[in-house]
């Protein structure tokens, strides 16, 4: 395989990784439920499609990078989806979003502390 | 596809599946710590997925498809259905006396760690497994039985007796679970009503 | 190469399980399940590469469905009170 092909795919999949680390460490460190999904959404859209973008380029137009594509264009459609529902679970639980100094006006309920359910 | 057997790999195998062991303790140590029910459940799906991964590594790629649909999705499932009627916070009970129940535990872990350390490695090719039975089987399938695949013949003919005992078992399971857990589909008003309390049948 | 990589993504699979550990509540903890999921594919397609077999994607392909197929039993269940039949709190329709 040419060199410049290798380093290129070798490039896509370090980002990929240190993309995965970002969402890794937002996913820790941000402070509500919510925010942190948008961190989950880094490892899931950015993080999986440059590593396996990686691996197409390792790999020929074989049998391996069909089956590398129906991954990526399955997690593609399926992680925004899990996110939706788990995001319409978390309001439907009564969690409420951590929003400071912000002007859209947000439903309080006033027996709640922010961030907490009630299960 | 070039296959690289060299030293190095089998130090990023053991490294992986110690990290990946390592995982699974601390899940399992907060599976015990946690009350709340449904993060139990699903901290036990995650359990199996790492188990299914390490098999992977292991080079067993049946079982561990059967250990991700089982554990990871049917057992998740299973388990959500059952807290429909129980309560989903762990009671505390206090009081119990669990320094004894830890030494024996110790014990016994230490008494069967101790009994492995007899066994051959693994993979090991003088292993009594692999000079009596396994040639036997690679040898004479293809006569005996006809069916190309090695392990789809262990599996159908040399041993169809545990093929038969796993069908009987998973049978019943099914059974058990329906006639616990199925009940018949409820129209949206009911179920409404039933949750405000208004219906006077016990559906 | 593949090792740094690896090792790379195990270090993160650590970090997003301390979230589903920590997680103050039941929310966080599915999110922190389904990330750890998509990078349990992404170590199997890995590892595939890095022993020279990628004949084993299958499995993870079966892994994305079945984190998949969880976490919206979970996050519906969590959230209504009866899997086959949610009582439903808005009007958008089924998840």
């Amino acid at each position: 395989m040419p060199v410049i092909l290798e380093f290129l795919s070798w490039l896509l999949m370090f980002s990929g990784l240190v993309f995965c680390f970002i969402g890794a460490l937002g996913l820790l460190k941000l402070p509500d439920l919510f925010s942190r999904m948008h961190a989950a959404g880094i490892i899931d859209t950015l993080g999986v499609g440059l590593i396996i973008s990686g691996l197409f380029i390792q790999t020929g137009f074989t049998l391996v990078f069909a089956k590398l594509l129906m991954v990526l264009v399955f997690i593609f459609f399926a992680s925004p989806t899990a996110t939706h529902a788990l995001a319409r679970a978390a309001i439907n639980g009564r969690v409420l979003p951590n929003v400071k100094n912000s002007d859209v006006p947000v439903p309080v309920d006033n027996n709640l502390i922010s961030g907490e359910t009630q299960n | 596809m070039k296959l690289k057997i060299n030293d190095g790999e089998f130090v990023i195998e053991t490294l992986i599946i110690m990290v990946l062991l390592s995982f699974m303790l601390i899940i399992g140590l907060a599976v015990a710590h946690i009350r709340n029910l449904f993060s139990v459940v699903i901290l036990t799906g995650i359990f199996s997925l790492i188990g299914a991964v390490i098999y992977v590594v292991m080079d067993a790629v049946d079982v561990a498809f059967t250990e991700a649909a089982v554990g990871a999705g049917v057992s998740t499932v299973l388990l959500l259905s059952t807290l429909i009627l129980v309560d989903s916070k762990e009671k505390v009970t206090p009081g119990l006396n669990s320094f004894v129940a830890f030494i024996l535990v110790t014990l016994t872990g230490g008494v069967l760690i101790f009994g492995t350390i007899d066994m051959p490695k693994f993979g090991d090719f003088k292993a009594p497994i692999h000079n009596h039975v396994t040639p036997r089987y690679l040898t004479k399938s293809s006569k005996e039985i006809g069916i190309p695949n090695v392990v789809t013949s262990v599996l159908a003919s040399y041993r169809g007796y545990d093929t038969l005992g796993e069908t009987f078992v998973i049978f019943t399971a099914a059974i058990g679970v329906l006639a616990i857990i199925g009940r018949g589909r409820r129209k949206p008003e009911q179920a409404i009503k039933h949750a405000k309390g208004e219906t006077f049948d016990d559906t | 190469m593949y090792e740094i990589l690896i090792i790379g993504i195990l270090l993160t699979m650590g970090l997003v399980l301390i979230r589903a550990v920590i997680g103050p509540s039941v929310f966080d903890r599915i999110l922190a399940v389904n990330v750890f999921g998509t990078l349990t594919v992404i170590l199997i397609c890995v590892h595939g590469f890095f022993t020279g077999r990628p004949d084993f994607l299958d499995l993870a392909l079966v892994y994305a469905l079945i984190s998949f197929i969880g976490t919206i039993a979970v996050s519906k269940y969590v959230a209504f009170s009866d899997v086959k039949n949610p009582i439903r709190h808005d009007f958008f329709g089924d998840i």
